[in-house]
């Protein structure tokens, strides 16, 4: 007998709908699992077993095949399960063939017969065509985003038998809560001094300029970095339905509500892999980390003790917004829209930010320089170096206006965004080149600054392009329409320094 | 005791002795005593033949490893033709004067550790005026640069020959102010074969010093920076210099050797001070903490020379436009040493923009100087500054 059961599986962080075939046929007892399973779905088979005996049903003693169609596309985990125990059940008349009709099963069973979410239950269940879904438990909140399905949550195996059968109604859906407003991280006030620093935070907010920020231990570049999420927008709802969606695939947990609604904050050790960084894997294709960041901000601490193969798989995402892993039997693409925000001492002693400071040997500050590739610099519009505040700045409280909360700041730079969205693009960052002779023209004497820049090779084509998407942030904050001047120009150019290690390198 | 065989008579004794600073392993102390004991020529005649080196004073040098080097030079020689090395050095423009041979440096002549052999480039009557060397640290601040550069300068317009060892940071400086005066040729005296630019990013210096100067080394053709040639090269800054002058030491580096070989020779050594809170004068404030003069001036220099500092070359004006009326309290504001943007904000009570702006206007004009993230007062311009 052949039940068909539908289900989906993950690949990167999309849904792939998958059809469970199930055969239950006389011969020697057995069960196969084919359709290019991994490891963790081919053990489906010890757990749908354990499952179906202490949920009190019967494992048939026939030769069980299981399909999963299409068999090109590697199934990953064990969301399956459930639509394997599902097909089982009905190949082997424990439930009605009909009651599988225009119902999709998504769900992990443990040996006791319960019912488990799975990662990626969001677009797991927006993969699915059908308009009934049969969740775990724990995945109705996610459900709940998609929106378009009746959700059946169960609890147990012997549950969703019950419901299918007949015997028993399907479980109430809890009622939806309410989710509490998100937390918005900490905030601006603690932040003693360093106006530039701040004023770079804001305009690296507004505009969505990455920011690199140089200094040495201590100097507070971590603290001014975990601010910068508090300064941004709530994401809308199509932004929160992509980041959450990824961060379901990732098998992150969701805030309460289950949609990410702030801008998320990733801050990835210094030891990680090209892989964890971009995503991939060789099967599981799961998104990395600057997918995790999307419409977020990703922090990378201590730039320079990153692997510089590491860092130049950046490059690509940082400029187009998406990332590409292409592996052998599978490719993938995953959104990557983020902020990076970077931190690095200026040298390895970590002194070398005043001139004359420092105390490694030319040779070893070659060497960290090298790290970092002059390409990937160009990327950060901002460039602020970050010293340690003065034993005044930390113990006067409100001294020099210090103590503007994020909230004061966060409007601006919502106001800012406006602006931009007016231009049809999320932030300035994202001006295409062509449209900056339109939307950021300069007056005469900002005009004669840069050409002055220029021609003194202290700037590049693209560099220019930086300076005039910065400036135009500068002058939205400043709530200046017009032409660009001196001041924004100049303002944008005090913000992008030459990072100490990269003299000679600049031109 | 040494070989009469004579090769080739007619080249000079010079291309022998270049050919001998050319061995493997044939460092200055080993080069002196081997020409003490008998003529380049046969000298190279008993390297060529692989012969022993019986004197004292030379085995005493060779020390346990004789006999392989014995082998090695034999070797070696025999790749080398002294006539292909001496035409390769005349068409290369470079000369070559060993200890006690005409042509050889005066001042060289009576020290204490004279480099066996000198090669240099331009011309050596550099070396016939007054000689002072301004010698610092390669991690200098824009504000030592300066110095460095004005001193090299006002001295050279003084007729003063400026000594130095072509490095980055305070050496360059003091060149490059040399080179603006465009008076008294500067002594570069590298640690380097002549051929050798180090570090690479000084060629065009290198060559200017050259054109307007000399440039000397005891290195031959294609020697590489080795670590230990760098002192070596400092002690003969210190042999060249009447005076020297240093301007920005860290704690511990070059410079303070080069102190070191000025005071094993008797020569005075002036300091400028520097601010208590920056790292790159740690050195030189211990050097005036010892009892040194300090220099505040070209005039101490040139009064330290024995010179009549009135008599120096001409003032130089400072042609810089005057700062804007409302750019002067963040010319104040930037003080005499290195701020950050989040200090200037802070001191100013300025906005960001207004401030850069304000800066900017400071650095076009020559007034202050960027570096990285940090802002320098200038304390004058020079024409084609460029600050390391």
């Amino acid at each position: 007998v052949l039940a068909s059961v539908r289900s989906a599986t993950l690949l990167g962080v999309q849904g792939r709908p998958v059809r469970v075939e199930v055969h239950v046929s006389k011969g020697l007892p057995g069960f196969t699992v084919v359709g290019l399973p991994d490891p963790t779905c081919r053990e489906a088979r010890d757990r749908v077993r354990a499952a179906l005996l202490s949920s009190g049903l019967t494992w048939p003693n026939a030769r069980v095949t299981v399909n999963l169609a299409p068999p090109g596309l590697r199934k990953v985990g064990a969301g399956l399960d459930l639509a394997i125990a599902a097909g089982l059940l009905a190949a082997s008349e424990q439930v009605p063939l009909g009651a599988l009709d225009g119902r999709a099963f998504i769900g992990e069973l443990g040996l006791d017969g319960s019912l488990r979410p799975v990662p990626g239950a969001l677009p797991l269940i927006d993969a699915m065509a059908e308009p009934e879904v049969v969740v775990p438990d724990g995945a109705t909140v996610e459900a709940r985003l998609v929106g378009r399905h009746v959700i059946r949550p169960a609890a147990t195996l012997a549950g969703v038998v019950g419901a299918l059968t007949g015997r028993e109604p399907w479980p109430d859906l809890p009622p939806p809560v309410v989710p509490p407003p998100p937390p918005r991280g900490p905030d601006l006030t603690d932040v003693r001094g360093q106006p530039a620093a701040r004023y770079a935070l804001e305009v690296a907010a507004a505009g969505g300029h990455h920011l690199l920020l140089v200094g040495p231990p201590g100097a507070g570049k971590t603290m001014l970095a975990r601010r910068l999420p508090g300064l941004l927008p709530d994401l809308d709802t199509d932004q929160a339905l992509e980041a959450t969606c990824i961060h379901s695939a990732a098998g992150q947990v969701l805030p309460p509500g289950g949609l990410v609604r702030r801008p998320p904050f990733r801050a990835p050790h210094h030891g990680a892999s090209a892989v964890a960084l971009v995503g991939g894997g060789s099967a599981t294709m799961l998104p990395g980390e600057i997918s995790l960041a999307h419409h977020g901000v990703l922090f990378m601490d201590e730039l320079g003790e990153f692997a510089s193969a590491v860092l130049d798989s950046l490059r690509q995402p940082l400029e187009e917004g998406v990332i590409r892993v292409a592996r052998a039997a599978n490719k993938a693409e995953y959104p990557a829209r983020l902020l990076l925000v970077a931190a690095m001492n200026p040298c390895p002693c970590g002194e070398g930010v005043a001139p004359g400071a420092c105390r490694c040997t030319p040779a070893a500050r070659a060497r960290y320089a090298r790290r970092l590739s002059g390409p990937l610099v160009d990327r950060f519009d901002l460039r602020v170096e970050v010293g340690r505040p003065q034993v005044g700045e930390l113990l006067t409280p409100g001294l020099h206006g210090a103590g503007e909360s994020s909230a004061a700041v966060a409007r601006r730079v919502a106001c800012a965004r406006e602006l931009a969205a007016a231009r049809d693009v999320p932030a300035n960052a994202q001006l295409p080149a062509w449209r900056l002779d339109e939307v950021a023209p300069l007056d005469g004497a900002a005009t004669r600054m840069l050409e002055r820049f220029l021609r003194a090779g202290r700037l590049t084509g693209r560099g220019l392009g930086g300076v005039r998407r910065v400036a135009r942030t500068i002058a939205d904050l400043a709530g200046d329409d017009g032409l660009l001047s001196v001041e924004h120009v100049s303002a944008a150019l005090a913000l992008r320094a030459e990072p100490g290690f990269l003299d000679g390198r600049a031109a | 005791v040494i070989s009469r065989a004579p090769v080739a008579p007619a080249l000079p004794p010079a291309a022998y002795a270049a050919a001998l600073a050319g061995l493997p392993g044939m460092g200055p102390a080993r080069l002196v005593a081997i020409l003490a004991t008998c003529e380049p020529a046969a000298a190279w005649a008993h390297v060529a033949a692989g012969r022993v080196w019986r004197e004292p004073a030379v085995a005493r040098t060779l020390g346990a490893r004789g006999p392989r080097l014995v082998a090695a030079w034999r070797a070696a020689a025999a790749r080398v033709d002294p006539a292909r090395l001496w035409r390769g050095l005349q068409d290369g423009g470079i000369g070559v004067a060993a200890t006690g041979a005409p042509g050889y440096p005066a001042p060289l002549a009576g020290d204490i550790e004279p480099p066996a052999v000198v090669f240099h480039r331009g011309a050596p009557a550099a070396l016939d005026r007054p000689r002072v060397a301004i010698v610092g640290t390669r991690r200098c601040s824009t504000t030592g640069a300066g110095v460095a550069f004005e001193l090299g300068r006002d001295l050279a317009a003084a007729g003063v020959a400026v000594v130095s060892g072509l490095a980055a940071g305070i050496d360059g400086a003091a060149h490059r102010g040399a080179l603006a005066a465009a008076a008294a040729p500067p002594v570069g005296v590298v640690a380097t074969g002549l051929d050798v630019v180090y570090p690479a990013g000084q060629h065009e210096l290198w060559n200017a010093v050259a054109a307007a100067g000399m440039l000397l080394s005891e290195a031959p053709l294609g020697t590489a920076p080795e670590r230990w040639r760098f002192p070596a090269r400092n002690r003969i800054v210190a042999a060249l210099a009447d005076v020297v002058v240093v301007v920005e030491s860290h704690k511990r580096g070059g410079s303070l050797y080069t102190v070191d070989e000025a005071d094993r020779r008797g020569r005075d050594v002036l300091v400028v001070p520097g601010s208590v809170r920056s790292a790159a004068s740690a050195g030189t404030n211990a050097l005036l903490a010892e009892g040194r003069a300090p220099v505040c001036s070209v005039e101490d220099v040139l009064v330290a020379l024995g010179l009549n500092a009135a008599a120096g070359g001409t003032p130089v004006t400072d042609r810089r436009p005057p700062p804007h009326g409302a750019d002067q309290p963040v010319l104040d504001a930037v003080g005499w040493r290195p701020s950050t943007l989040d200090e200037l904000v802070l001191r100013t009570g300025l906005g960001l923009p207004a401030l850069a702006a304000a800066l900017d206007r400071l650095c076009e004009a020559g007034w202050i100087g960027r570096n990285g993230g940090w802002y320098e007062r200038i304390t004058a311009p020079a024409p084609g500054v460029s600050v390391p």
